[in-house]
């Protein structure tokens, strides 16, 4: 299991820098979509390690056509120059009914399931490759029905699923999606999210993806118990951080990961050759 | 007991955005404390950002964050960048004018939070967006983040021509290259 960092806005630049340095991590994300005023090439030079693209506002499930073609072109400018591990979107919504929400929307399942897999198949086709899809940490009950959906997207899109491990923390307290049912999905994922999450404010509680505290004892637990449905050759796993960025609590986590892990299939093939 | 539909977000995203729907959901259900995260963040989005604005509604910033979103509702507001500026509009014809008005604090505060938002959010390809009001002579410039070392900027010009005022309370213009070197006109926000 390679490890990552998510690398979201310049602040955390020299911190990236001293993690990849330092080996806590073997490859960053880039939100690749908050980037795209810097060229291309400064970005493929700015970290001397392999590189993941995550997009945050493709919009893809509300935005048309032309501007979904305009986003893609400059996006593909990106992959060119970078030549990334995976590129990576959400299944979420970013408004109703034209209004904006600052805490995005999950989808319906199932009565939603044929629009997502025609945008799905329409998006994978503009940008020109294989997306993988972003599950949601999912509150309220309908998300018990998002591993069939992604089951099901994966099979008929071809589309791959970045699965979030402690979003299906999340939707395990907050709705109780059972772990087991997300089996056949971590076993067809290559790449993966892990980060903290925190309980709302007022009862009763709901457990919020907030990427700014320590790993919790649940979700390591369950990377444990689903360890070798996990690890595969060439997957990866970013741990998230938006909040509350602490070099030496950041460091701790990527150490419990390694140490569940071990070291990544490459890592070890450059050790035997060093020793 | 729920009678309300609350099996997905689905069925909650009216009120996602509504203090005053909110209310209609018992406070022990997990439909409740799911719209009231959601409020919460449009709450922090404005006062985290405009902490000054506490000033004039008291700490817990309700007496402008429930009417403002009321109205917002009505107007059916995007949302989108200009956020902030649509809470100076609807300050500025309510009880708070006054004070509003007295202090140039605000103004600027809420200006640069809404260039600040169209620099992260916006993915046209424009470099920078450039605030006017007709409260003030000076302008706002959001810049996108232009550099992996660097985040999005923000900067306060107090031109010592200064540009016609925008015919509306608020105008903008954008650009297309990391230089403020035209001025097209100002545009209206759209709701
Ligand atoms: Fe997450
Ligand atoms: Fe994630």
């Amino acid at each position: 299991m390679r490890l990552g960092f998510n690398f979201t806005l310049g602040d955390t630049y020299d911190m990236v820098q001293r993690l990849i340095a330092e080996r806590h991590i073997d490859y960053c994300e880039f939100l690749i979509d908050n980037f795209f005023c810097v060229d291309p090439n400064e970005l493929a030079k700015a970290f001397d390690c392999p590189i993941g693209l995550h997009i945050m506002y493709s919009k893809f499930l509300e935005a048309d056509r032309p501007m979904l073609v305009d986003f893609a072109a400059r996006l593909r400018d990106y992959i060119d120059a970078l030549n990334p591990i995976y590129v990576s979107d959400h299944i979420l919504r970013f408004s109703h009914e034209g209004r904006a929400f600052f805490h995005l929307g999950e989808i319906d399942y199932s009565a939603e399931y044929e629009f997502v897999r025609d945008r799905v198949l329409q998006w994978q086709e503009i940008v020109g490759q294989r997306i993988h899809f972003e599950n949601y940490p999912s509150i309220m009950d309908g998300g018990r029905e998002a591993p069939a959906f992604f089951e099901r997207l994966m099979k008929e899109t071809g589309a791959g699923v970045l699965f979030d491990a402690s979003n299906a923390v999340c939707s395990n307290r907050n709705c109780g999606t059972p772990f087991e049912a997300w089996r056949n999905v971590i076993a067809g994922a290559q790449h993966f999210h892990v980060a903290g999450y925190r309980n709302s404010l007022i009862e009763p509680f709901i457990s919020l993806d907030t990427h700014a505290e320590a790993l919790a004892p649940d979700t390591l637990a369950f990377l444990e118990n689903f360890r070798s449905v996990f690890d595969k050759p060439g997957a990866t796993m970013t741990y998230e951080r938006d909040d509350q960025i602490e070099f030496d609590d950041i460091v701790a986590d990527l150490k419990l990961l390694r140490n569940l892990f071990g070291e990544p299939e490459e890592r070890r093939h450059d050790l035997a050759l060093s020793a | 007991m729920l009678s309300l539909p609350s099996r997905t977000d689905r069925d909650l995203y009216p009120a996602l955005m509504s203090p005053v729907l909110c209310a209609n959901y018992p406070t022990d259900h997990k439909a409740f404390v799911r719209i009231d995260v959601s409020l919460r963040i449009y709450w922090h989005t404005l006062f985290d950002i405009c902490p000054e604005l506490l000033e004039l509604s008291g700490p817990d910033g309700m007496s402008i964050f429930r009417p403002f979103m009321a109205w917002a509702g009505e107007k059916k507001l995007a949302f989108d960048w200009s956020y902030y500026l649509w809470v100076y509009v609807w300050l500025r014809q309510s009880p708070f004018k006054d004070r509003l008005l007295a202090d140039d604090k605000y103004l600027r505060s809420i200006m640069a939070a809404s260039a600040a938002r169209w620099a992260i959010l916006d993915r046209g390809r424009d470099c920078g967006i450039v605030i006017g009001c007709a409260d003030t002579k000076n302008l706002v410039i959001g810049w996108k983040c232009r550099s992996v070392r660097l985040g999005r900027e923000i900067e306060l010009i107090e031109p010592e021509e200064p540009l016609p005022a925008p015919p509306d309370i608020f105008g903008y213009f954008t650009l297309q290259s990391f230089e403020l070197d035209i001025f097209p006109g100002w545009q209206s926000l759209a709701r």
